[in-house]
């Protein structure tokens, strides 16, 4: 169960931004480093939902990660 | 039964709209096949790469005949990366939850019907009611496109960033909530 001081973690970790390192790869999120087990399966769940919401409100069904994605395809 | 591989001359030919569109197709599944790893490795940097691998594999995929070939090998990346980085990590990558909950690999995740028109408008008329902060936090991140970090999207909002996470939580939840008036139970649907 989240508590005032988990939230804004778990929120962080279930965004879709992820930096990258520098050999390109995708790097985890710092908040998901600072979660427990418990927080970690919340801020999955929050993601599933986050995509969902994202991708019903865009245009052509693309979800942030989808957005991400495609970004960085583009820009290689 | 939909088959994305339809979307596979496309894809080879480097077209980046038509992988978006197998992207938004398979995302949802691929994604739910991570769950079994949520607590161990972050499954949304882990879908990410796999999906930019599978752009790269793409060229050189030979279909198997059967459908979903490419969401196939998708399904297959992704759990191979999850089981890779828990490893690296040195979390038990023999955990027998895990490894119970897994598909085999060469399960055809289980694609659903996207771009529900009723769903779509039910989010969109939820959205008018949410209240300033909380609507601003959700455009924010919904015009950034995971491309700019949350401190970057707080301050633009001049918020701080812990006001700025909750206001996403609390659009989260309040769309929950209208959602659910409307007879949509997102999380029991994605549960």
């Amino acid at each position: 169960m989240a508590t005032p001081e988990t939230e804004p973690l778990i929120e962080a970790a279930a965004g879709a931004f992820r930096e990258r390192d520098a050999r390109g790869a995708v790097r985890f999120a710092p908040a998901w480093w600072d979660l427990d087990d418990a927080g970690r399966r919340e801020a999955f769940a929050a993601a599933c939902v986050n995509r969902a919401i994202e991708a019903a409100l865009d245009p052509e069904g693309l979800s942030s990660t989808a957005r991400a994605v495609l970004a960085r395809l583009r820009r290689a | 039964m939909q088959d994305l591989d339809t979307h596979l001359p496309g894809i080879v030919g480097g077209d980046p709209d038509v992988f978006g569109r197998w992207v938004a197709a398979c995302e949802l599944p691929l994604r739910l096949g991570l769950r079994s790893f949520a607590a161990t490795v972050d499954t949304e940097a882990v879908l990410q790469e796999t999906f930019l691998r599978v752009w790269q594999l793409a060229p050189r995929f030979e279909p198997d005949g059967r459908p979903n070939g490419l969401v196939r090998l998708a399904a297959r990346i992704a759990r191979n990366l999850a089981i890779s980085e828990q490893r690296r990590l040195r979390t038990d990558p023999a955990d027998p939850t895990a490894l119970d909950q897994s598909p085999p690999d060469d399960a055809t995740p289980a694609l659903r019907p996207t771009g529900d028109p009723f769903l779509r408008r039910a989010i969109a008329d939820c959205r008018r009611e949410l209240p300033g902060k909380p609507a601003q936090a959700l455009a924010a991140r919904l015009d950034a496109g995971g491309a700019e970090p949350d401190e970057v999207l707080a301050a633009r909002l001049s918020m701080r960033i812990n006001t700025f996470l909750q206001n996403f939580t609390r659009a989260r939840r309040l769309l929950a909530d209208c959602l659910r008036r409307h007879g949509i139970d997102l999380e029991a649907e994605l549960a």
